[in-house]
């Protein structure tokens, strides 16, 4: 055998171990990265129309809590999700419908009667009886829910 | 660029003599049977690969094991997939490595001055046994359920000490939560560290020897 063939026979089993390595690589890598991500761009499904409560507890000047149970599917278990909403309403025909999810990163406002304004204890984000951003980090008012009356009773959209 | 990058990296860590060490070990002729230490690696790195990724959605405790595993199996992308090449590389581990040590006996391989190489290969195989044996629990199933009942029973024959092995492999008198449990921090964390640790000095021992050759018939040991 020359020198040569020698070589050349030794640049093809360098060729070939990086291809198959590369090749079992991209095999194990693929389904790997499909493995861990595909799940969790599951859209979560909405429960649509809840009824949240009589509208007759809601007092005219004050946001009122009311809470609501949701079950939702995540991977192999049903959880009971506990979703808090504050109904404001000035005279009885207008309503705002919140979330008490801080529209900073998440954590949960609630009302502060002596001060008569939303506070947020993680990074002190304060918001009026509307949900109008008054002071701190958050970027836009609390998050409204679609609503609707019905014989007394306030539904919401939940998505 | 790539080659600048190269010579600025072996200039820092030496990483080319290591390398060359590694891969350009003159090799005696030998036969296909030879290749089994490699096919062994390969599902080591199958098994490592697939567990570490079954770890993401499987949950070892006894209210949610069996569901997790079904949860993967049927709802997760490809979880069908990564749970089955976790199932039959364990099996083919064990089948891999048992051939490969009836190789290495039959071929004398385990002779001066490989010896501790061979060593670390038996507590190697006992290893994978451990992982055999933990792993089989975790799915929660029935099968599952019932086999380590057994299993766990038999370490408790021995007198003297069998109650107490029994008491110390099940968490307790029963097989329960902490069964489960403890299978589970032994199957992902103390089995693969020793593994991990034995591969390296295995390994490192087939490179600093060389791979033995094949006995020669009429040769003997006393010329």
């Amino acid at each position: 055998m020359s020198e040569e063939s020698d070589l050349s026979r030794r640049k093809f089993l360098e060729k070939a171990t990086m291809g198959i390595g590369g090749a079992l690589t991209v095999l194990f890598g693929i389904p790997a990265a499909i493995f861990v991500v595909k799940p969790v761009l599951k859209k979560e499904e909405g429960s649509g129309w809840m009824r949240l409560g009589s509208i007759s507890k809601v007092t005219p000047g004050t946001p009122t809590l009311f809470s609501l149970k949701v079950e939702r599917e995540t991977g192999w278990i049903t959880d009971q999700d506990e979703i808090m909403v504050y109904v404001y309403t000035e005279d009885g025909r207008d309503y705002a419908v919140m979330s008490n999810i801080c529209t900073h990163l998440a954590c949960r406002v609630r009302w502060i009667e002596e001060r008569q304004e939303f506070f947020c204890p993680c990074h002190n984000g304060v918001y009026d009886k509307q949900g109008n951003v008054l002071a701190g980090p958050p970027p836009r008012p609390l998050d409204r829910y679609e609503f609707k009356v019905e014989n007394e009773d306030i539904y919401i959209k939940v998505g | 660029m790539a080659t600048r990058f190269s010579n600025w990296l072996d200039a820092r860590t030496g990483w080319r003599n290591i390398w060359d060490g590694i891969f350009l070990r003159k090799v005696p002729k030998v036969n296909w049977l030879y290749t089994l230490g490699s096919a062994s690696l390969f599902i080591v790195v199958n098994q490592v690969v697939t567990g570490i990724l079954l770890t993401i959605y499987y949950v070892p405790t006894p209210d949610h094991a069996y569901d997790s595993v079904q949860y993967i199996t049927t709802q997760v992308a490809l979880g069908w997939l990564i749970r089955g090449l976790h199932h039959w590389g364990a099996s083919a581990m064990v089948v891999v490595v048992f051939l490969h040590m009836l190789r290495v006996i039959f071929l004398g391989s385990y002779k001066f001055p490989r010896e501790v190489t061979w060593f670390s290969g038996v507590v190697l195989f006992l290893v994978v046994i451990g992982f055999g044996f933990t792993g089989y629990l975790l799915p929660w199933d029935e099968k599952a359920y019932w086999a380590t009942t057994v299993g766990t029973q038999i370490a408790g024959t021995p007198p003297l000490i069998g109650d107490l092995a029994l008491r110390i492999l099940r968490g307790g008198e029963g097989l329960t939560a902490m069964t489960l449990a403890r299978f589970f921090g032994i199957h992902i964390w103390v089995l693969p560290a020793i593994l991990l640790g034995l591969v390296g000095l295995h390994v490192y021992l087939v490179i600093k020897h060389g791979i033995s050759t094949t006995p020669k018939r009429g040769e003997n040991n006393h010329e």
